[in-house]
């Protein structure tokens, strides 16, 4: 991965990461600000709520309270402290609740038994356990009904003022989906209503749940189900609570729903007050906004991966120059520059390369000049010290001959004789060290062609395989199969001769000069190994140095030229050798079609 | 079956057709000349073998309910109104003229012998839950009496066969202890017969019993409470019409009293039958009514009935 990629990669993540914590945190602060707000309004609706069920009780109370002090209940507890006798009111509470449109009245004795009951006629001389109740703050109450069942109401207590033992008027509004209609809802909003149908108001609220009982102003609650666990645990508790309920899956269809328990004078709750208020509006609303959150941070992070692609290659691009630049000095070419741009370190660092770069240059320029002079020094003295080993000789033979140019003809003549085969011989052997600079100064481009390193092994041993003499010994190891060589079969001959003529010169007293040839790898070994004395550490660091010899009467151009034709051919040499044990020169050369 | 006269007499073998009478049909006084939107009208006939009636014509209508009828009959447009023993005592008070007749009708508690009550102790227990009392005093305005035999006393001769007090003890101590069956009661008719059965299941719960009013279109409860009217002035007709009503195989009796006794007793002793309360029939008749008259039945006599002139 280029660091241009790896800074797009840094600097996406980076702003997407940011742009996805804001905009996370943005969401979360949005629905809480939202489902506070949904939160503040229910607790508004409830407690209007509340304020109008406690308004509903005080109508109860206000409506029970005047049927007590009307005339009529008066004559009643008058004519019943007299006689006793409820038959005459049998049927009075039955009118009088319809006057005062109550559903649930009772007409009851000093003594707590019941005169006359509206809701249930047939109660008549049975005991009200309310009866003792105070009079005026009402109260919920579960009241029997003749059909079995049980009806949920709000009752109100109050006495006939007519003596000590007054007659108390007990009544009540039913709570049913008529109550639930003329309570005041919201758009959005439903009121149910849950009684807990036990049958003896003594007991815990049951931990079952009736969907039958769960009404609402038009009939049974839709998904009654989904309250039960918010209604029951409120009748448990007998507190207000408040829960978001989902209807389905989806958000939208979501209410928040506080359930109020109705409780009785002993505290008990008989039933629980449900206001349902729908969140689909606020959730569609949040919706909304988170759609547009998402597009507008979508977009952001388009716009930041441009930006990011922007700044990535407006920083990358100086260093991806200067990677190309030290790859180009690193390959040889010290002439490279970088172009700087504005004043940052990233321009320092170009000007630094820069500098550094014709530092090297300059240096380089400088070494090759130095080693050029010294080269030519070398080679001044290589030749200085060839050329005056012939010329002493030349120079005592010319001298002999001019001292014998005094003497008798016949000496004469002989020392003429000898001194021209001298002088034949050291002006042969100056036109000789004159060649072999020559050659190296005329070392030729190999002429590639497709050999096989076994003939070339085969070429040079049939060579030397004579002329090695009694006491050298010439063998040879060539691995089977093909060994293809793409060279040039002169020169690496020429090569291979060079070091086998090395080997021969470093066994005076004989010894066995090893070719071998097998594949390594990709490449081809060529091996010429000796018996001789070896080679110290020094001499092997120096044996390819131009003009470096152990011999006598050596150039020292033997391996250099080995060496550059084996460099021609991209291929290495080395050499091994211990004391006392040989040496052993391995051409490495590339296999052809590897 | 020497009831067997009575017992064709009676309205259950009422052959009727309303819709093909003819002014000459029938020898009684009247003779339906027309029921035309709920009104059946009698003429007078001239035929008859008692003598032409003194009214020419008397128009009934049919299936109205109490209220309406007293405020028809306070506006003037009746001349005679039924009055139920509920509110003998209201029209009374709003000094209406009532006709009372004897007790000639009879409240009872019919129960069947199987199922949840095959038990005749358990039926016996609802016997002396009740508190006829509180029936007739209350819900009846003390225009009931508390039955103490299946045929009132004007009718048998005779005012009781049991004790119609009730022994809430003895209730308990008969239904046992076990856990009482789970039973339902329906009833006859609506206004105070509705009220008393409200009353009996409150007695029956305060005694032990798990009862509830039947809903209306429930399957058939097993417990039912009757009104059984009284027919005719026989007491074995009428023993033996009760005993049809209530679906009671009787053996034969005839119309010797002792004869009435036992099957009255044998009827009563099966305790498919509790006699609560008799009832009387009553009506309110208008002023210019003249020699108004009650049947055996309880029905006014209209054949004998004369009208004042409206003034």
């Amino acid at each position: 991965m280029s660091l241009r990629q790896k800074l797009l990669l840094l600097f996406s993540l980076t702003i997407a990461v940011t742009v996805a914590a804001v905009a996370w945190i943005v969401l979360l602060r949005i629905r809480h600000v939202f489902e506070q707000r949904d939160q503040e309004e229910t607790t508004l609706f409830v407690s209007q709520f509340q304020r109008e069920f406690q308004s509903r009780s005080a109508e109860v109370a206000a409506s029970v309270q005047r049927i007590a002090e009307s005339d009529r209940a008066r004559a009643i507890a008058v004519e019943f402290a007299q006689t006793g006798d409820p038959a005459p009111y049998v049927n009075e509470a039955q009118a009088m609740a319809q006057e005062a449109h109550l559903d649930f009245l009772e007409l009851i004795a000093p003594g707590g038994e019941i005169v006359s009951s509206a809701q249930w006629p047939a109660r008549f001389g049975y005991p009200e356990p309310e009866a003792i109740a105070q009079a005026g703050a009402s109260f919920l109450k579960r009241e029997d009904l003749p059909d079995g069942s049980q009806a949920l109401g709000l009752f109100a207590i109050h006495a006939v003022r007519t003596g000590d033992r007054p007659l108390r008027i007990l009544g009540g509004e039913k709570l049913d989906p008529a109550f639930l209609v003329g309570l005041p809802v919201a758009p959005g909003m439903t009121v149910g209503l849950y009684a807990d149908a036990q049958s003896e108001p003594a007991q815990k609220p049951s931990a079952e749940f009736d969907s039958r009982q769960f009404i609402a102003a038009d009939g049974p609650v839709a998904n009654a189900a989904a309250y039960k666990p918010l209604i029951l645990s409120t009748l448990a508790a007998g507190r207000q609570s408040t829960s978001i309920l989902y209807l389905t899956k989806s958000r939208e269809e979501s209410l928040n729903v506080t359930a109020i328990p109705l409780k009785n004078k002993a505290g008990q709750p008989l039933a629980a007050l449900t206001v349902a208020i729908s969140r689909g509006g606020m959730v569609a609303a949040q919706q909304q906004i988170r759609t547009t959150a998402y597009g507008v941070a979508s977009g952001g992070m388009l716009l930041a991966i441009v930006f990011s692609l922007w700044i990535a290659a407006r920083v990358s691009r100086p260093i991806e120059e200067m990677a190309r630049a030290s790859g180009a000095v690193a390959a040889g070419n010290w002439d490279v520059t970088v172009q700087e741009r504005g004043h940052d370190e990233l321009t320092v660092l170009a000007r630094s390369f820069n500098h550094m770069t014709a530092e090297l240059a300059a240096q380089r320029e400088r070494l090759v000049q130095t080693e050029r002079v010294a080269a030519w020094r070398e080679l001044a003295r290589r030749l200085a010290h060839e050329l005056k080993n012939p010329l002493f000789p030349l120079q005592l033979t010319v001298e002999n001959l001019s001292r014998a140019r005094q003497l008798p003809e016949p000496e004469f003549d002989e020392v003429f004789q000898e001194s021209t085969r001298t002088l034949g011989m050291e002006i042969a052997n100056l036109k000789k060290i004159i060649g072999r600079f020559s050659d190296f100064s005329k070392m030729p481009r190999p002429q590639l062609e497709r050999i096989d390193a076994a003939d070339l092994v085969e070429r040079v041993r049939a060579l030397y395989a004579t002329a090695c003499g009694e006491n050298v010994i010439l063998q040879t190891h060539v691995a089977d199969g093909p060994m293809p060589l793409d060279a040039d079969p002169e020169l690496l001959y020429r090569a291979l001769s060079n070091l086998v003529l090395n080997a021969m010169d470093a066994m005076p007293n004989g010894g066995t000069v090893t070719i071998s040839a097998k594949p390594a790898g990709s490449a081809i070994e060529l091996t010429v190994g000796d018996t001789g004395e070896g080679l110290t550490p020094e001499e092997c660091e120096r044996l390819f140095t131009p003009y470096y010899t152990t011999k006598e009467h050596g150039t020292g151009l033997g391996l250099a030229i080995v060496q550059s034709i084996v460099a021609d051919h991209a291929g290495t040499i080395a050499v091994e050798s211990h004391a006392g044990s040989g040496a052993k020169f391995i051409i490495s050369l590339p296999m052809a079609g590897a | 079956m020497p009831q067997l006269p009575a017992l064709l007499a009676g309205d259950e073998f009422l052959i009727s057709k309303i819709q093909e009478a003819k002014p000459d049909g029938g020898t009684g006084p009247f003779q339906v000349s027309g029921f035309v939107n709920g009104v059946l009208t009698l003429s007078a006939n001239d035929f008859s073998w008692q003598g032409r009636p003194f009214l020419d014509a008397v128009q009934i209508r049919v299936h109205r309910a109490v209220s309406d009828q007293w405020m028809d009959f306070v506006a003037g447009r009746v001349d005679l109104v039924e009055v139920p023993a509920e509110r003998i005592r209201q029209a009374q008070q709003q000094h209406l003229p009532v006709v009372i007749s004897p007790p000639l009708e009879v409240m009872a508690l019919q129960l069947e012998d199987s199922g949840a009550l095959g038990t005749p102790a358990l039926r016996s227990a609802i016997g002396y839950a009740i508190d006829r009392g509180a029936l007739a005093s209350v819900i009846f305005q003390r225009q009931g009496i508390p039955a103490a035999a299946l045929l009132p006393q004007n009718v048998s001769g005779f005012a009781f066969l049991f004790s119609a007090e009730r022994d809430l003890n003895k209730a308990r101590e008969l239904r046992g202890v076990g856990a009482p069956p789970a039973l339902q009661l329906e009833a006859d008719g609506d206004g105070a017969p509705q009220l008393a059965a409200q009353r009996i299941v409150l007695n029956l719960r305060e005694a032990g019993f798990t009862v509830q009013m039947a809903r209306a279109g429930a399957p058939s409860s097993p417990m039912r409470l009757r009104l059984l009217p009284i027919e005719s002035a026989d007491p074995a007709a009428d023993l033996a019409a009760m005993a049809r009503a209530a679906a009671v195989a009787l053996p034969g009796f005839n119309s010797d009293p002792a004869a009435v006794y036992r099957a009255e007793r044998d009827l009563l002793d099966r305790k498919t039958l509790i006699p609560l309360l008799d009832l009387p029939r009553a009506y309110a008749v208008g002023t210019r009514v003249r020699d108004l008259q009650l049947q055996s039945d309880g029905m006014p006599d209209l054949a004998a009935v004369s009208l004042e002139p409206s003034r």
